[in-house]
């Protein structure tokens, strides 16, 4: 039985657009659990990213609770769901977002000082996440526009998982890369997850949807249906196949 | 009324006015007290020779001094000490006279600055005064317009809203105190006179449906006859030629028969013509829905869970509207009201405290044309909960009956939007 690490009831989201009001997420009720590589897959203006926001407290729902751990998240106010965010979550956007002025390692740095945790600590822990991502100290030395987009997001992951978040969004991860270096990063996740992280993943590309051992498919900002597959093996046809089955029953 | 009302403010705004304008122009500046300043100098003059043991006997302020200017008395510190600090604080100043000459100056004290701050604190209190005074007389009268104009209006709106929508079974709430009373009166005949004219034409389609069923049921029986009729003679049909003439006459009765059956369910089938347009709706709208179907103020609004509801506001205000009506007219009781999401629903729980209806009649409410065994001499086609229960199907949502613990108790299911779609689930 795996533990659940974020519960939402009636979770529900609206966008007031000219006097109107734009139901982007209707009354969901959703658990996700520890250990999980989740996937959230849907067309364009089905809520994707409005629900992931929503699970990482980067927004408030208008309507409904969501629950993370034993924390009602939903009922938290901004200065308390910044410090919840920074020792509970990590992000990954498709847009990367390093500090310009600022080395690889120093971006990561940045980001672990804020909960005020010790810089040696941090240095270590730094070191050890960029050798699983596989970007030597050389690299790390080196400011965002000395390195490939591969290495950004790369580097992007290191400064999420700095502070071992109990769970890992991502939006988009690979949106902005070429197929090369997509998939050295989906590879970096698959290898997180494989050694306990929990991630969250928005996309509409099947290939990094394949990676997930959920996929939750929304439309019209509610949770058609899911699909289990098991671990990741590189070339699972059979995988492959529920899948594309799966999405096609969904109109995908 | 409110000719009284106007003029009283108007005449107060003025009465305020005329108080200012007499404090801005009345006199600042009285004149000296010629009697107190004689007093003053003759006193003085008695005292000459022992003027340190002189005793002010007025209420004035004064220094005396002599011919060379050295203070022989004064009243208290801080007064003109000399003639030219009298001279620029405009004292008056008068000769002491003694044994025919003049020996001295009485200074006495100009404290118009005095009397002029006072004045001037006087007229700010009056001031103060008078604005908390308008202020208080523009909020009440604005409490009375609102009161007399806005809402019988705001009334009036929400009452066109449901004439447009086909209701006209809520009266328009009459007021004969309000601006217009003659006016809401004058609507509410209207609102009769159509519903009069909508029961006329509901009975006249009802008797038309009884003549189309009671035609068909005629119609029937003779065909079946012939049916009948025919079977029997295809039985002793000599030949095939014959045979193949009754099996015709059969084929053709069965034909009839069913073009029989389909102009009956056509008839019946024109109310579901009603057209029912569900979209999302947070569930706090609700509220609003029930107060304007409890326009006698019958039930307390209850608690609503939050959530997004699957509904058409307006036929759903519809059957509020129904329901609410219906216990006003059989119970006339209190209404009690409930609010709770059940398996993809938020059910709103309405029951009144008539005792309920017999338990053979339950599931005939929500039949077409049927009225239950209390409806007596109450007006009413025997429409209003088979049409509920109709929109409500049609929001993907149910209407159910059945007796409560004190009467009839009502439970609208509202569909949760998103949760009513069959989700698949892949292990």
């Amino acid at each position: 039985m795996k533990k659940t690490l974020i519960k939402t009831k009636h979770l529900s989201k609206s966008f007031s657009t000219g006097g109107d009001l734009q139901h982007v997420l209707k009354n969901i009720d959703l658990e996700l659990y520890q250990g999980d590589f989740t996937v959230i897959m849907g067309a364009s203006g089905a809520g994707k990213s409005t629900l992931l926001y929503a699970l990482s407290g980067m927004d408030t729902p208008s309507l409904g609770t969501i629950t993370f751990g034993e924390k009602v998240i939903s009922d938290m106010n901004q200065d308390e769901l910044s410090v919840f965010r920074r020792s509970h979550c990590g992000f990954v956007f498709q847009q990367i977002y390093l500090i310009e002025g600022m080395s690889l390692i120093e971006n990561v740095l940045a980001a672990g000082l804020l909960t005020g945790r010790d810089k040696m600590s941090l240095l270590a822990k730094a070191r050890e996440l960029f050798s699983r991502v596989d970007i030597s100290e050389e690299t790390q030395k080196k400011f965002p526009a000395q390195i490939s987009g591969g290495e950004a997001q790369r580097a992007g992951i290191v400064r999420a998982l700095i502070n071992s978040p109990e769970i890992l969004f991502a939006d988009e991860p690979t949106g902005a890369l070429n197929s090369k270096t997509g998939l050295d990063v989906l590879n970096t996740l698959t290898d997180f997850n494989e050694q306990g992280q929990s991630i969250i993943m928005v996309t509409h590309d099947m290939r990094s949807a394949r990676r997930g051992n959920r996929i939750l498919y929304l439309k019209d900002g509610t949770i058609l249906g899911e699909c289990r597959l098991g671990r990741w093996v590189h070339g699972d046809r059979e995988r492959h196949e529920k899948l594309s089955s799966f999405l096609s029953e969904m109109g995908w | 009324m409110k000719k009284q009302i106007l003029l009283t403010i108007l005449l107060l705004f003025l009465a305020e006015a005329a108080a200012l304008v007499f404090f801005a122009f009345r006199d600042m500046n009285p004149p000296q007290d010629a009697v107190l300043i004689n007093e003053a100098v003759h006193t003085i003059q008695a005292d000459w020779k022992q003027i340190h043991e002189h005793k002010n006997p007025t209420p004035l302020d004064y220094v005396i001094i002599d011919n060379d200017g050295a203070v022989l008395f004064r009243t208290k510190p801080g007064l003109s000490e000399s003639l030219n600090a009298a001279v620029i604080h405009r004292d008056t100043m008068l000769d002491i006279q003694a044994d025919g000459q003049t020996v001295g100056k009485l200074l006495i004290y100009n404290d118009n600055s005095r009397i002029f701050l006072r004045q001037k604190q006087n007229l700010l209190f009056l001031l103060t005064a008078v604005t908390l005074l308008q202020s208080i007389l523009c909020a009440g009268y604005t409490f009375y317009l609102n009161h007399s104009i806005v809402t019988p209006f705001q009334k009036l709106k929400g009452f066109a809203e449901r004439i447009a929508a086909g209701n006209l079974d809520i009266p328009l709430e009459m007021d004969r105190q309000n601006l217009f009373g003659a006016f809401t009166e004058s609507f509410d005949l209207m609102r009769r006179e159509l519903k009069k004219a909508r029961q006329a034409e509901a009975r006249a389609n009802a008797d038309k449906k009884e003549l189309v069923a009671e035609l068909s049921h005629d119609i029937k029986t003779p065909v079946a006859s012939i049916k009948a009729v025919a079977e029997v003679g295809t039985a002793l049909a000599d030949t095939d030629r014959l045979r193949n003439h009754y099996v015709q006459i059969i084929r053709k009765a069965d034909q009839i028969n069913t073009l029989i059956t389909n102009l009956f369910t056509a008839t019946m089938e024109e109310l579901e013509r009603l057209s029912v347009t569900p979209l999302d709706m947070e569930s706090r709208e609700i509220r609003r829905l029930l107060e304007n179907a409890d326009y006698l103020r019958r039930a307390d609004l209850p608690a609503i869970p939050d959530c997004v509801i699957y509904v058409d506001k307006l036929r759903l205000q519809q059957v509020f509207d129904n329901i609410f009506a219906n216990s006003y007219k059989y119970a006339d009781t209190p209404v009690s009201l409930s609010a709770f999401i059940e398996t993809g629903y938020l059910i709103i729980r309405m029951e009144d405290y008539g005792g309920g209806v017999p338990p053979e009649e339950l599931p005939l409410l929500k039949e077409k044309f049927h009225r239950g065994q209390n409806a007596g001499q109450l007006d009413g086609a025997g429409l209003g909960l088979y049409i509920s229960d109709y929109f409500m199907k049609e929001m993907q949502g149910e209407l159910t009956l059945q007796n409560g613990a004190h009467g009839l108790c009502v439970d609208v299911h509202l569909a949760l939007s998103g949760t009513f779609k069959d989700y698949l689930r892949i292990p």
